[in-house]
């Protein structure tokens, strides 16, 4: 199977999951519920019955605005003009790569969230390397059966993550960038230095990710239960399928720019009257599905490429196909 | 839109030999609305000349000075013309020696630096540190003396041994009043790497408080302060006449103009400083100021290259402040400007000096944002505030900060409406505009933020070098513009314009202090705005007036409606509460502001809408206005809604970044 295949392949089958999509965008609006409704609270306290609510009901009251941050602690310190539209996108972005800490109670949030997506993680693998409908039941079976070994895998990944974020950064952007742009008196020559930096976190980031992903594949597909052992099978993977698993990878990540490029266009600003709040909402929420279609889609298209490539036909032969018996078991079986 | 008279090739990489020929006819200062003196003044500025004297020329200076870039030294020899102007009898010569601020990490610049940032910061490299050594120092004229033994550091300000910023040089005889001197002074220098915008990066050279420079005498005494790190600078007025020598292929910029006698020799008369920069990278652009009723100025711009397509915004930024300052408070007497594009990371951008400044822009840069003109109104606005009249900055930093704020502020406004909201990411490399946020004057401009968060840091008579380190910014520039901005809103411009107007008539090439300031206000506003000043300027109490409380019931037929307004903060400003009832009548009434609160109550026949204390937002300085309204019909679950909704999709992409890691 080519790369190109397995990429279409991987679309159609988050295509053909939609309640996968609908499943995951639930859980990114619930994990994020109470923490929305806990800032609505600090907004609505600290505008009282004051008529600053009037202007800041129909357009940008940033008079207000400013006061609000000036008072707020916790969760109302990330309320800042800079979550209007797509610069709440840039925000993210540069933070990813600057590697900016955010408020506890948002580490926090995130913190669950990722826990429940290594509990989801099984069940979607499974459902798209199946390529069928597995029910709920056969659903979250699986990603009971995986969430300890992920979270086992996580353990790694966090620790991989940790050394990337926390000693690499800093070492490339708090010491090497300095250090070369230390009598640099050109901007354009700094920003271009920090872009190549930018690129190789970057590749050291992918390059990890496009590892713990295939892991994953394996661990599902196969039926793994060391970790370790499908961190190893992952990284034989793709050192036998290089071209195909990158070239895989940076369509999934264009997928993802062009997600962000299609936002940037549409993104609502700080849209006055009801209608257009809504509306502006329903956009957002429209980006945050397509992002997610987009993060489905990385893992429905490597596991399709590790099915095509049938890495695991060698030692996976004839099993029976009972449920829970792994997928690739199932997939041979299959007529 | 007058362009540039001249250019020069950007790869010819020559030395200026511009000069200003322009014959400048100073504009009667009366036409300047309030002014009191000069109606009949009329000066030249040819090539740095100035004929009648506009100050009193005590301190002048011939200087003649040489660069080694690879080791980064200056050699430099001056000689003082002094003239003691003063009533007190001269015992002793005080200079400032700047560069010491940068010889160790013991210096009291470098202590407050610490303060500031609260940690010690990273310690430079060895080359990096600056310094500034006198070698000899001698009297010249008819009784000639070598004082170099004799000289000495002190510390007036706060005794620190380890502080060598202030040399003292006794005299062998007592300089009386209307005596004067002539010293010359040999010294050199290591230019450090950039502190305080003065330094070197790379080829790159902004030379500013370079050299042995005397303080001021005062009729009590010599006021020559240690360098701080959150305060500026203070030295009477003369005549500069400086020769450079740089490589031979490196562009210089400096205060005054260049004469077409000599490599880099430059000439200026009434300024107080001299501040020069060179590199072999500068291209240069030319072009004018006309105005039908001021001066023209010749203005030459030292750019960047990777800023070559911004020479024009540049231009225009220096023009806005030309004009608007030349009208609203006097005309620009020097015919001239240089306006520097620093080099990136060369920390030397956004600082005034004599004749020229540095401004500041980015390489990446968005429309909408005034960038760089905001820097650029306001450092070619210090030509007025700060070098034509000559407050102490260490002490009164407020006098030429604040009132540049303000006047940046109003000037901005004027011509760069609207200006949005922007965040730079990526390492701040990359600008984003935010075009549903306008920046406004009143806030964003005079900076209320600022003043917000260290609004009791310190009271602003409080001399300006024993602010708490840190808090400058709010209580000079923010709070200044806050006040002066209340005063145009209270008072009218009219007024205020007559009252800032007189203030640089009388005070320009002298040394006003905060007392003469507030004479003139009340001389022309006409009654005594003493309390206003105990409050704005001689304390830190801050001003918040709010509505406690808002009713509205029936009795009979008609609504008893009760406002109850509050003076939460501890300053008082009389102000103007409004009721408006669902009929569409409003109350107003004016409330001194000074009881603790005051209760207001209608018989009508609707119920009331809403109260507003300070409707017309008179009161810029009120540091909490959210509390200055209520209303029965609240909107504040529609606005929260609103904006968690917002919010919400920035924290769904926040979790979705996190996400990525599973």
């Amino acid at each position: 199977m080519t790369w190109f295949a397995a990429w279409r392949d991987g679309i159609r089958r988050v295509n053909r999951a939609p309640a996968i999509l609908a499943g995951v965008w639930v859980l990114t609006v619930l994990v994020s519920l109470p923490l929305v409704l806990g800032l609505r609270g600090m907004i609505e306290q600290h505008l009282g019955s004051s008529l600053a609510a009037d202007s800041a009901v129909s357009g940008v009251n940033s008079d207000w605005w400013q006061e609000f941050s000036d008072q707020a602690t916790g969760l109302g310190v990330t309320f800042k003009p800079t979550i209007i539209g797509f610069g709440a996108v840039l925000d993210n972005l540069s933070a990813f790569l600057d590697n900016d800490s955010r408020p506890v109670v948002i580490v926090g949030a995130a913190s669950a969230y990722i826990v429940l997506w290594i509990f989801l993680a099984g069940g979607i693998i499974d459902r798209y390397a199946r390529d069928r409908a597995t029910r709920a039941h056969g659903f979250f079976a699986a990603s009971g059966v995986f969430f300890f070994r992920f979270l086992r895998l996580a353990a790694v990944m966090w620790a991989v993550y940790a050394v990337l974020f926390g000693y690499v950064h800093a070492w490339l952007f708090g010491t090497v960038f300095p250090a070369m742009t230390r009598d640099v008196t050109v901007e354009r020559t700094a920003f271009f230095e920090r872009v190549g930096l930018y690129l190789v976190f970057g590749l050291l980031v992918a390059a990890c990710n496009l590892i713990f992903d295939y892991a994953k594949v394996r661990a599902v597909v196969e039926d793994r239960r060391s970790m370790i052992g499908a961190i190893q099978s992952a990284i034989g993977f793709i050192r036998r399928n290089g071209g195909a698993a990158i070239a895989l990878y940076l369509a999934d990540f264009f997928l993802f720019l062009g997600v962000v490029a299609v936002y940037a266009l549409v993104a609502p600003g700080a849209s006055t009257g009801v209608l257009y709040t809504w509306l502006g909402f329903a956009i957002g929420q429209l980006y945050i599905l397509a992002r997610l279609w987009v993060k489905l889609t990385f893992w429905a298209s490597e596991t399709a490429l590790f099915q095509g490539r049938l890495a695991h036909a060698g030692y996976v032969a004839a099993p029976k196909p009972a449920w829970p018996e792994s997928p690739s078991a199932e997939a041979i079986s299959r007529p | 839109m007058f362009r540039a008279p001249h250019l020069l090739l950007t790869g010819m990489l020559i030395a200026s030999t511009a000069t200003a020929q322009a014959q400048v006819r100073l504009k009667p200062d009366t036409t300047q609305g309030g002014s009191t003196q000069g109606g009949t003044e009329r000066s030249t500025a040819e090539g740095g000349a100035i004929n009648p004297p506009l100050s009193p020329r005590n301190a002048n200076y011939t200087i003649d000075a040489s660069l080694e870039p690879a080791t980064r030294t200056i050699t430099g020899r001056e000689l003082i013309t002094w003239h003691n102007i003063s009533t007190k009898t001269a015992t002793e010569l005080q200079f400032h020696l700047y560069w010491n601020a940068w010889r160790d990490n013991r210096s009291t610049w470098m202590r407050e630096a610490s303060l500031a940032a609260n940690r010690n910061p990273a310690s430079p490299r060895e080359q990096d540190w600056g310094r500034i050594d006198v070698t000899s120092i001698a009297l010249t004229d008819s009784t000639p003396a070598d004082l170099t033994p004799l000289k000495h550091v002190i510390a007036p300000d706060d005794g620190n041994p380890d502080d060598q910023t202030v040399m003292a040089v006794p005299l062998p005889q007592p300089i009386a009043p209307g005596v004067g001197l002539t010293i010359e002074v040999k010294w050199t220098a290591h230019v450090p790497r950039t502190f305080s915008r003065t330094g070197a990066i790379g080829n790159y050279f902004f030379i500013a408080q370079w050299f042995p420079k005397l303080g001021v005498l005062q009729d009590d005494g010599w006021n020559c302060h240690q360098f701080h790190f959150s305060t500026e600078f203070f030295s009477d007025y003369g005549v500069y006449d400086v020769r450079l020598t740089v490589p031979a292929t490196w562009v210089v910029g400096a205060t005054g103009v260049e004469r077409p006698d000599g490599p880099h020799h430059f000439y200026q008369e009434d300024v107080h400083d001299f501040a020069w920069t060179t590199s072999p990278d500068y291209i240069e652009r030319h072009a004018g100021f006309e105005h039908p009723s001021l001066p023209h100025v010749d203005m030459r711009l030292l750019l960047q290259p990777e800023h070559a397509d911004q020479a024009e915004r540049h231009f225009t930024a220096t023009r806005t402040a030309l004009k608007y300052y030349g009208e609203w408070y006097g005309a620009y007497p020097y015919g001239h400007i240089t306006i520097i594009d620093p080099a990136y990371q060369s920390g030397a951008g956004g600082m005034e000096y004599p004749t020229l400044f540095t401004a500041g822009t980015r390489w990446w840069i968005a429309k909408g944002v005034t960038t760089p003109e905001g820097v650029t109104v306001h450092e070619a606005g210090h030509q007025f505030w700060y070098g034509i009249v000559g407050n102490n900055e260490f002490e009164d930093a407020w006098m030429d900060e604040g009132f540049n704020t303000f006047s940046t502020a109003r000037a901005v406004s004027q011509v760069f409406d609207p200006s949005f909201y922007a965040q730079r990411y990526f390492g701040g490399f990359v600008p984003y505009v935010f075009r549903d946020i306008v920046l406004t004057r009143e806030t964003d401009g005079n900076g209320l933020r600022s003043y917000r968060a260290v609004a009791k840091s310190d009271d602003q008579s409080t001399p300006s070098y024993r602010y708490f380190p840190g808090s400058g910014g709010g209580i000079t520039y923010s709070k200044t513009a806050l006040w002066l901005n209340t005063m145009e809103r209270w008072l009218g411009w009219p007024t205020l314009q007559r009252i800032m107007s007189t203030h640089f008539a009388r005070w320009r090439f002298k040394h006003p202090k905060p007392h003469d300031f507030f004479d003139i206000v009340t001389e022309v506003a006409g009654r005594d705005l003493g309390w206003y000043f105990d409050q704005v300027s001689r304390g830190s109490n801050v001003f918040d007036y709010g509505v406690q409380d808002l009713k509205s019931e029936p009795d009979g037929d008609q609504f008893r409606t009760t406002v109850v307004v509050r003076r939460y903060g501890e300053a008082i400003f009389p102000v103007d509460v409004r009721a408006t009832f669902r009929n569409g009548e409003t109350v107003t009434e004016h409330w001194s502001g000074r009881d603790r609160w005051k209760l207001y109550v209608y018989d009508r026949a609707a119920k009331v809408l809403s109260a507003q204390v300070d409707p017309e937002r008179v009161l810029l300085l009120d540091v909490n206005t959210t509390n200055n309204s209520r209303t029965l019909e609240p909107k504040a679950h529609a606005a929260a809604t609103r904006w968690s909704h917002t919010w919400w999709v920035w924290l769904e992409d926040v979790l979705l970044s996190y996400g990525f890691f599973v």
